[in-house]
């Protein structure tokens, strides 16, 4: 019954983006196939085809900020405001006046693909669920985790590798997922279909997901895997992905190895392939949440992201901290 | 759609004719020519589906062979691509656990070719083959190595893209069956761009690194490495695997190797994550630890 609910508040979203696909002129959105009327072409194998390179750069913002607290929407004209303001602030060819702050600088703008455009739509974050657009409270659990975490790398910050981040330590990309998020750059993940299988090929460390088709079961519960593990079904032309078995670091934003996480991909234009997910984790949020990303055709190629061979920053971070700790223990003498 | 599977000795011939003027090869020495007859029996896509859990696709496009579904090669050739025999774990902690595994190898006639320098140097990376080899430090495979480093791979096949996801670092490969142009940059597993010839994929490797090796002997190359892969259907659960491997820097001629890839036939078959990183942080960072 949840989930036929679930699947009936998912179509009625879908059914509100066509409406505003149709009726608001959007730059760099297609207007020949608007999603009302629009039909996925078929793959050989009769499925709808979500084949193709796709950006989830967008530079709504994940959460509302509190400024925009009873603003669901932008009107076209903050909307632009919004974009001008957000490209200055993450303009990295700015000079800073102080020497440090340049140096932190060092990757200039070339570098960054923010995305230069907020969410078709206009709403003010990508989550459109709980109706605050914010990421629920963490349950008195959760928060004791995530305290937890914190004082461990406060006072553990760069001991060994395993006191780094997983994108420090090139295992997973934030962004990356499952379930992916906009980021810096990079933004791009592949769809291959074939009768049986799903392949989504995330740009981010080259992370591959094969999700089966066939109604298999998931794995046994005690195999976690970094990207949990997935099985996907079509709802008419949703492939939808249910995901579990992830490990008690996987961490997405707080949430616990329980996290049970539901994808959703709907082509609703040529160019357009709504990508949604909702976070379903008791143990870690107090309520469940979902995110909605408009991702965005590339005719651009993906290539290879070697995180880890090319993984100079561990050695530099380490290597530093322990000049760090010498510099002081010779101090103290 | 194909209704039979080539005869595997034909491809073989035809594979031989093509490297005449490059090398002349021993034949009938490859694993292939060891597979039991009864494997290459003719079979359909329906044959295939029906003994193989993840072969359940039908042809990606009307006139090619359908290589869904996962496969493993059963060799020790990541121990050595040479024949060889059993031998002493590198690390002697491990006792047995660790032993080198004997095979006759995948080398066609059993001897790379290598230039006098070259064949110090790969002593010489055998001697260091714990610090050195970058499988001990989880890093991207490269071309033909990811086919046979032990753990089983995946192919995702559409008329545009053959996809290769290989289990052993999550490592994938985009095989580009519309010609996108040449590599923009040299990289872990190169650029591959693939075509059909008659019931076999052909893949022309280029522009990988020279920071991947062979095997775990140190049997290594340059980044003038160009490889020319073919997969062959023989049979519903199995494939031959062909390459040819040219690199001027370090070889005397092109050389190639050989093997039977077999299908995961077992129910739920599916690749499970190897992401290896944290194997291997000890061995690259163990050294910049906080001591206490």
């Amino acid at each position: 019954m949840h989930q036929r609910m679930n699947d009936l508040i998912h179509a009625l979203r879908i059914a509100g983006f066509a409406a505003l696909l149709a009726a608001v002129p959007v730059a760099g959105y297609s207007q020949s196939a608007t999603a009302d009327s629009y039909e996925p072409g078929r793959t050989p194998d009769g499925q709808p085809d979500l084949q193709g390179i796709w950006s989830n750069a967008v530079i709504t913002p994940l959460e509302r900020p509190p400024e925009l607290a009873d603003k669901e929407f932008l009107t076209e004209e903050e909307a632009i405001e919004y974009e001008r303001r957000r490209q200055e602030e993450t303009n990295m060819d700015r000079r800073q006046a102080d020497a440090e702050a340049d140096v932190r600088s060092a990757y200039n703008d070339f570098w960054w693909d923010w995305g230069e455009n907020i969410a078709a739509t206009r709403r003010t974050s990508l989550v459109i669920h709980p109706l605050d657009g914010r990421i629920p409270a963490l349950t008195e659990e959760g928060q004791r985790r995530s305290d937890a975490r914190a004082e461990r790398r406060r006072l553990h910050p760069s001991d060994g590798p395993e006191d780094r981040t997983l994108s420090d330590r090139c295992i997973l990309w934030v962004s990356a997922g499952p379930p992916m998020l906009p980021t810096a750059y990079n933004n791009n993940f592949q769809i291959v279909q074939t009768a049986d299988h799903v392949l989504i090929l995330n740009e981010m460390i080259h992370d591959a997901r094969i999700i089966p088709l066939d109604g298999r079961p998931q794995l046994p519960g005690d195999v976690r895997q970094w990207l949990g593990s997935s099985r996907g079904h079509w709802d008419g032309d949703t492939l939808v992905v249910e995901t579990r078995n992830f490990t008690d670091q996987s961490n997405f934003r707080g949430a616990s190895e329980n996290m049970r996480l539901t994808e959703r991909f709907t082509r609703v234009a040529d160019d357009v392939l709504l990508y949604e997910f909702t976070v379903d984790d008791p143990d870690a949020f107090t309520e469940s949440w979902t995110v909605q990303i408009p991702a965005r055709k590339t005719d651009d190629l993906m290539y290879e992201y070697a995180c880890h061979e090319g993984n100079q920053s561990m050695i530099g971070i380490l290597g530093g901290a322990r000049a760090e700790e010498a510099r002081a223990a010779e101090a103290a003498r | 759609m194909r209704s039979q599977f080539p005869d595997s000795r034909v491809t073989t011939a035809r594979t031989l004719a093509l490297l005449a003027l490059a090398v002349m090869l021993a034949s009938c020495e490859a694993p292939m020519d060891q597979t039991p007859a009864t494997d290459a029996a003719p079979g359909d896509q329906q044959a295939a589906t029906a003994a193989g859990a993840a072969g359940q696709a039908p042809p990606a496009a009307d006139t090619a062979p359908n290589l869904n579904g996962i496969w493993q090669a059963l060799t020790s050739a990541n121990w050595d691509i040479r024949p060889h025999a059993s031998g002493h774990s590198p690390v002697p902690e491990l006792g047995a656990l660790a032993a080198t595994p004997p095979g006759i190898g995948i080398v066609e006639g059993g001897e790379i070719p290598y230039q006098p320098w070259a064949a110090e140097q790969q002593r010489e990376n055998f001697a260091n083959r714990v610090d050195l080899d970058p499988e001990a430090k989880c890093y991207l495979p490269g071309v033909p190595r990811a086919t046979y480093i032990g753990q089983p791979f995946q192919i995702l096949q559409t008329a545009d893209y053959v996809m290769i996801a290989y289990q052993y670092a999550g490592a994938v490969r985009t095989i580009h069956m519309n010609d996108p142009g040449p590599s923009p940059a040299p990289s872990w597993m190169g650029w591959s761009v693939g075509r059909w010839d008659g019931d076999t994929l052909v893949v022309d490797v280029t522009s990988q690194n020279d920071e991947t090796w062979f095997d775990r002997a140190g049997n290594f190359h340059s980044d003038a490495l160009h490889v020319v892969e073919r997969y062959t259907p023989m049979g519903p659960d199995h494939l031959l695997y062909e390459a040819t491997i040219e690199d001027p820097n370090v070889f005397t001629r092109p050389w190639s190797i050989s093997l039977p890839l077999y299908r995961r036939v077992e129910e739920n078959a599916q690749l499970m994550e190897f992401k290896c990183v944290e194997f291997a942080e000890e061995k690259i960072y163990g050294h910049l630890r906080k001591q206490e």
